[in-house]
Parts: C-alpha cells; sequence; structure tokens
C-alpha cells in the first residue's frame, strides 16, 4: 500500500476511535485568528527607552521606572521584618563595598525569575494565537500562557518552577493571567530576594493602550505573606530601530567577558 | 545586565532621595567623564557586552608602552540600535572615547561616546523617540 494511503487510514481509525482529536476546520482557526488583537512588533520596558550604547538609563527611562522601586508592597508583621532585614543586608552590602555592589540572586547570563523578568531588560514579542500566547525576549525569558480554555492542573499535579502555570482568557483585547506553581523565591526590584509562601498567585490584566504601548497591570496575592493584594504596572513601549530578536546571553565564563566575577559586578580590563 | 545594575543605582539613589544626581553605587562613576584618545587594539563585538580595548600613551611617561583600557560597551543588539557594526571599529583605529571612569581607579569605564577620525560612531547617545 503506498505510505500516503497508509498515513490516511491510520488518520482515519485514530479520529474514529477518538484517539487523536479532529482538527478545527481551517475556516474556524482564521475565524478564531480574526479575533485576536494585533500585537506584533518588537517591544522593550519603558524603564529601558532611550539608554545610552554603556547602558546608562535615559531621565525617560529613570522617571518610568521609579514607581517600581518604590512601591510599597503590604506585608504582614512578620514578612515585613523578613522584608526590612533583606532590605538592610543589600544596603550594608552596597556600602560596604560601592565600588562593586553584589549581583542579582540568581545566575549570570540565565534569565530573570518571574516578577524581574516580567521588566527584562531586553527586547520582547508576544505570539498570540487561539490556544497560547507566548511572551518571548532576547534573554530567554520565555512564558506559556494557555488559552485554550483549560484550568490548572491539579493539586497533585503542580511543583513550583521558575515560570509557574499560566492560563489566560481574552475580555475583549485584554488577556487576563492567571499565575500559580511560581517558585516562592522572589527577586525584587531592589535585588533582594524575599521569600514568599506557596500560596503565591499573580492575576495579570495585559492590554494595549496605544498602538505604541502594552501596559501589564500585575496583582499579586499571598494570604500568608500580604495583608492584602499588591498591584504593579508595567509598561512596554514598541521598539522601531529593531528588526530582529537575537540572544544577548550568549556568555560563559570561558570566551566571552562577564560583568560579574566572583558573584560581584566588575569590569575587566585586559586578558 | 548592566541595565539592571543601573536599576539598582536608581534604587540606591531613591532610598537616599537623590534620584536626580543618579550618584549610585555602582562601579561606574556616572558623575564623571574622562576622555581617552588612543588605538584600537581590539573591538569585541560579543554578548553579553561589546568591549574596546584601547591603548593609551602614558602621559606621566611618553617613551614607555602605552596602557591598555577596558570600555564596557551595550550588547550586539542595543550598539545596532544605535547605529554600530560589527566592523565600526578595527585595530589600529584612532578613537576618542568618552566614558564614565571605574570608581576603584582601575583602567576602565563605560563608554558614552566614540569619535573615529573626527567623526562619531553611531548615535552613542539615548536613543530619539
Amino acid at each position: 500500500m503506498p505510505r500516503v494511503l497508509l498515513v490516511g487510514a491510520l488518520a482515519a481509525v485514530l479520529a474514529a476511535t477518538g484517539c487523536s482529536p479532529a482538527p478545527a476546520p481551517l475556516s474556524e482557526r482564521v475565524a478564531a485568528f480574526e479575533k485576536l488583537p494585533d500585537w506584533s512588533g518588537i517591544w522593550e520596558p519603558n524603564v529601558f527607552v532611550g539608554e545610552g550604547i554603556g547602558q546608562a538609563l535615559s531621565p525617560e527611562g529613570l522617571k518610568n521606572g521609579a514607581p517600581l522601586l518604590t512601591a510599597k508592597m503590604p506585608l504582614n508583621a512578620e514578612w515585613q521584618t523578613k522584608f526590612d532585614a533583606a532590605a538592610r543586608a543589600q544596603a550594608a552590602a552596597v556600602q560596604a563595598d560601592p565600588d562593586h555592589p553584589p549581583a542579582p540572586p540568581y545566575p549570570p547570563c540565565s534569565p530573570p525569575p518571574f516578577l524581574l523578568g516580567i521588566a527584562s531588560p531586553a527586547l520582547s514579542q508576544w505570539r498570540i494565537t487561539p490556544e497560547e500566547v507566548t511572551f518571548i525576549d532576547t534573554i530567554n525569558f520565555v512564558r506559556h500562557i494557555y488559552t485554550d480554555g483549560r484550568s490548572h492542573p491539579p493539586a497533585d499535579e503542580l511543583w513550583p518552577t521558575k515560570m509557574g502555570d499560566s492560563i489566560g482568557r481574552w475580555e475583549g483585547d485584554t488577556l487576563i493571567v492567571d499565575t500559580v506553581a511560581i517558585k516562592p523565591r522572589l527577586v525584587l526590584f531592589t535585588f533582594f530576594a524575599l521569600d514568599m509562601s506557596e500560596k503565591l498567585h499573580f492575576v495579570e490584566r495585559i492590554r494595549m493602550v496605544g498602538h505604541d504601548e502594552i501596559q501589564n497591570e500585575l496583582t499579586m496575592e499571598d494570604p500568608v505573606a500580604m495583608t492584602g493584594p499588591f498591584t504593579l504596572t508595567f509598561k512596554y513601549a514598541r521598539v522601531k530601530d529593531a528588526t530582529r530578536m537575537i540572544d544577548e546571553t550568549e556568555c560563559d565564563q570561558i570566551t566571552d567577558r562577564n560583568p560579574i566575577v566572583n558573584g560581584r559586578f566588575t569590569a575587566i580590563t585586559g586578558r | 545586565m548592566l541595565r539592571f545594575l543601573a536599576l539598582l543605582a536608581t534604587a540606591v539613589c531613591l532610598t537616599a532621595g537623590t534620584v536626580a544626581a543618579h550618584h549610585s553605587a555602582a562601579m561606574f562613576d556616572a558623575g564623571k567623564q574622562i576622555t581617552l584618545t588612543g588605538t584600537v587594539k581590539e573591538f569585541q563585538w560579543t554578548s553579553p557586552h561589546c568591549w574596546i580595548q584601547v591603548l593609551v600613551p602614558n602621559p606621566a611617561r611618553p617613551n614607555a608602552a602605552p596602557l591598555e583600557w577596558g570600555i564596557e560597551m551595550d550588547n550586539p543588539v542595543g550598539l545596532s540600535r544605535h547605529g554600530w557594526k560589527p566592523g565600526s571599529l578595527k585595530a589600529g583605529d584612532k578613537i576618542v572615547v568618552v566614558a564614565h571612569p571605574l570608581r576603584d581607579g582601575s583602567r576602565g569605564g563605560q563608554v558614552v561616546s566614540v569619535t573615529k577620525d573626527g567623526k562619531p560612531v553611531g548615535t552613542g547617545l539615548a536613543t530619539p523617540k
């Protein structure tokens, strides 16, 4: 039997036995795409717009980043004590050696942890399909947000991971994302880590607020550590001077120069 | 990574209530600029950061071998957005580099702008929006 007939026969058997879902007709899939918003293009957090060739932030970027740094988490007394201790330790480390402040508490040249990565200092793109929205950036911070109507896996099939489990749904042109099972070790924007509880939960409302801006209103909840929800607003600006996504993280300690030596920022002169 | 460092510098400034000054705990002194006139030894177009190794005559010892400085830049993606290319600099090019110096006094800095043959390489400054 010719190979094509074998494949056709196998597909017919699978469809008849329910082993494989029958694909939706093409017209239905095209119609599903037509209902989705267009977030195509390349984006970056507005904290990093206009930075110089030495990566110094622009005045506009500094202004945009200020709300993220000054936002106050509604921690309960127990967690506030932990937060204050971590903040004091960070301040002491910076004061001890202001020339070489400590590195962020995650491996160099790896994607940042979840919360920090939402404002990843990289170029990013959104891939929107009826079944999934994927966020990809140039330092390999990748999120898979399932929009096919599924629920989170049952509790006995979940375990904490770097990106957690994200499901989404569309309310008009706004993507509502629900994320659980995140590793509770948050790295905050002041670069110290704070261990939250396993109840940590994120809800995001992501939408385009103009042709050149996407906004993510992220609300964090942790009933064990916080007295109420904590909301941060991230804004992404359309990048008009880049046409390609190129990996920025191809560094290793042998062939490339890395600004982190022995866990501390530095600059290597000569080699 | 340096971008996050810049954000940390901002955090320190905010804590101290001196946002505008932008003096920070970072290794580079953003409040100072040095100008280096020398010859390119090597232009490293690589992630996570590009580097210029530049040989600068020692003013204290003009007849001695020039001193090597390491100037850190953005990554290739960021530099491309400012009009830079992998071949923008070559060994032997005569350049003038403006940089924020390392605060610990060693021979390194964070690039601000580069001039070759009297003309700016790329835009160097903040991206116009």
